[in-house]
């Protein structure tokens, strides 16, 4: 009983820390007990982001919207590049609301999917768990949505993973990052075929 | 406060702008429209768009061309600040998105069919049925404005109103579609020329 409750306290030590092993992330003290994501965080900004949705075999277009309301506040929006609007979601604080959604995408995986993927969009400030180094990156582990995320930083942060086990769950990559915009942002699934990818255009 | 103050004068100004026509004027007006209807074979056009959404600080703008021809064929293309075209053509839809190229079929959706048929009665502005919308005519300076609000339920669900602008020609300059939380979508044109020779490549994917 002892050697089955050893082992597999071995396991579970073994497959918390294995996406780190796999990656080669080398453990470092912590340095930043908080990490910051500064690209959604300006109250005087309109985020207008030219979108393209890849979601199985099909791919759609239109814009993403993005404000910061107030400082706990955030209103994301898509619409077509006709202006009509598909979704409409508030978030304030741990507070999420579907202020409207077109029928046809009423659909609770799919809403459950975008409002994480977008909470960790707009999320500015977390709590550092763990820190790590690679390839002059660091590399900062912390809690979103209940599941561990690696905070990737160089000069900017240009990496956020969700891992699950060993493996890369969600990859939000942050590029052309200036004046704490990032120009191009992609949001890739690997466990379904869903991958997002915004410009921006303002 | 000084928000609250400039909404109240652009209301008043509003109001004064627009008074309601009368019947006889009404009549004479959609006469107008859809006899040019008719005979507009084709229509090219440049336009604006501006997305108002209410928590913005600015619309956001976008423009490009339109291109129609008689009876069904209409190309909406967006030059800036991004490329995309949209072709309605044989009850589908062409999409070019920057060069990604992609084709929906129509001719089941219902919701698309009427999109579809919506977006070249709005260009023309020839949308006075009585059995699909409630119908209000008002005079605004030289031009006329109608309101067009949809009856269907369904479709009121996304549009709760189309107002749209007429020269004094019965020409369509603008057309501003209105969600039932107020956000909206305006559309000015510009530039408008009829009956020029169009040639069906203008509309190939």
């Amino acid at each position: 009983m002892r050697y089955l409750l050893i082992s597999i306290s071995f396991i579970l030590l073994f497959s918390c820390g294995s996406y780190t092993k796999k990656y080669n992330l080398e453990s470092v003290d912590i340095k930043n007990s908080v990490i910051q994501n500064p690209y959604f965080s300006s109250l005087d900004k309109d985020y207008v982001y030219k979108a393209n949705i890849e979601v199985y075999d099909n791919t759609f277009g239109g814009l993403f919207i993005v404000k910061k309301i107030s400082k706990v506040e955030h209103r994301i929006v898509f619409t077509t590049e006709m202006g009509n609007k598909l979704f409409d979601f508030s978030y304030k604080e741990s507070d999420f609301k579907v202020n409207s959604i077109l029928e046809a995408l009423d659909r609770k995986i799919l809403i459950n999917i975008l409002e994480k993927d977008f909470r960790v969009l707009i999320t500015e400030n977390l709590n550092t768990i763990e820190e790590y180094a690679t390839n002059n990156n660091s590399v900062y582990k912390t809690i979103l949505n209940k599941k561990p995320h690696y905070y990737y930083k160089k000069e900017y942060l240009n990496k956020i993973i969700n891992a699950k086990g060993g493996k890369e769950k969600i990859i939000f990559t942050f590029s052309e990052i200036s004046d704490n915009i990032a120009k191009k942002i992609e949001i890739k699934h690997n466990n379904i075929k869903l991958k997002i990818n915004l410009k921006s255009i303002n | 406060m000084r928000n609250l103050f400039f909404i109240f004068f652009l209301s008043v100004f509003a109001i004064q702008a627009q008074t309601k026509m009368d019947p006889v004027n009404a009549k004479a007006l959609q006469s107008k429209v859809k006899a040019l209807s008719k005979t507009s074979q084709t229509i090219t056009s440049d336009f604006i768009q501006y997305k108002h959404l209410d928590f913005l600080n600015n619309d956001i703008k976008t423009s490009g061309k339109l291109s129609f021809k008689a009876p069904d064929l209409v190309k909406w293309e967006y030059v800036d600040p991004f490329s995309y075209a949209i072709v309605f053509k044989e009850e589908k839809l062409y999409i070019n998105d920057n060069g990604n190229k992609s084709k929906i079929d129509i001719g089941s959706n219902k919701m698309f069919k009427q999109l579809n048929g919506l977006i070249i009665a709005s260009v023309k502005g020839d949308m006075f049925d009585d059995n699909a919308f409630n119908i209000t005519y008002y005079v605004d300076g030289k031009n006329s404005l109608v309101h067009f609000n949809p009856k269907e339920e369904k479709m009121a669900k996304y549009i709760k109103s189309f107002h749209i602008t007429f020269n004094a020609k019965g020409d369509v300059v603008e057309v501003k579609m209105i969600e039932p939380s107020d956000d909206y979508t305006k559309i000015v044109f510009s530039n408008k020329v009829l009956n020029k020779t169009l040639p069906n490549e203008v509309f190939a994917h």
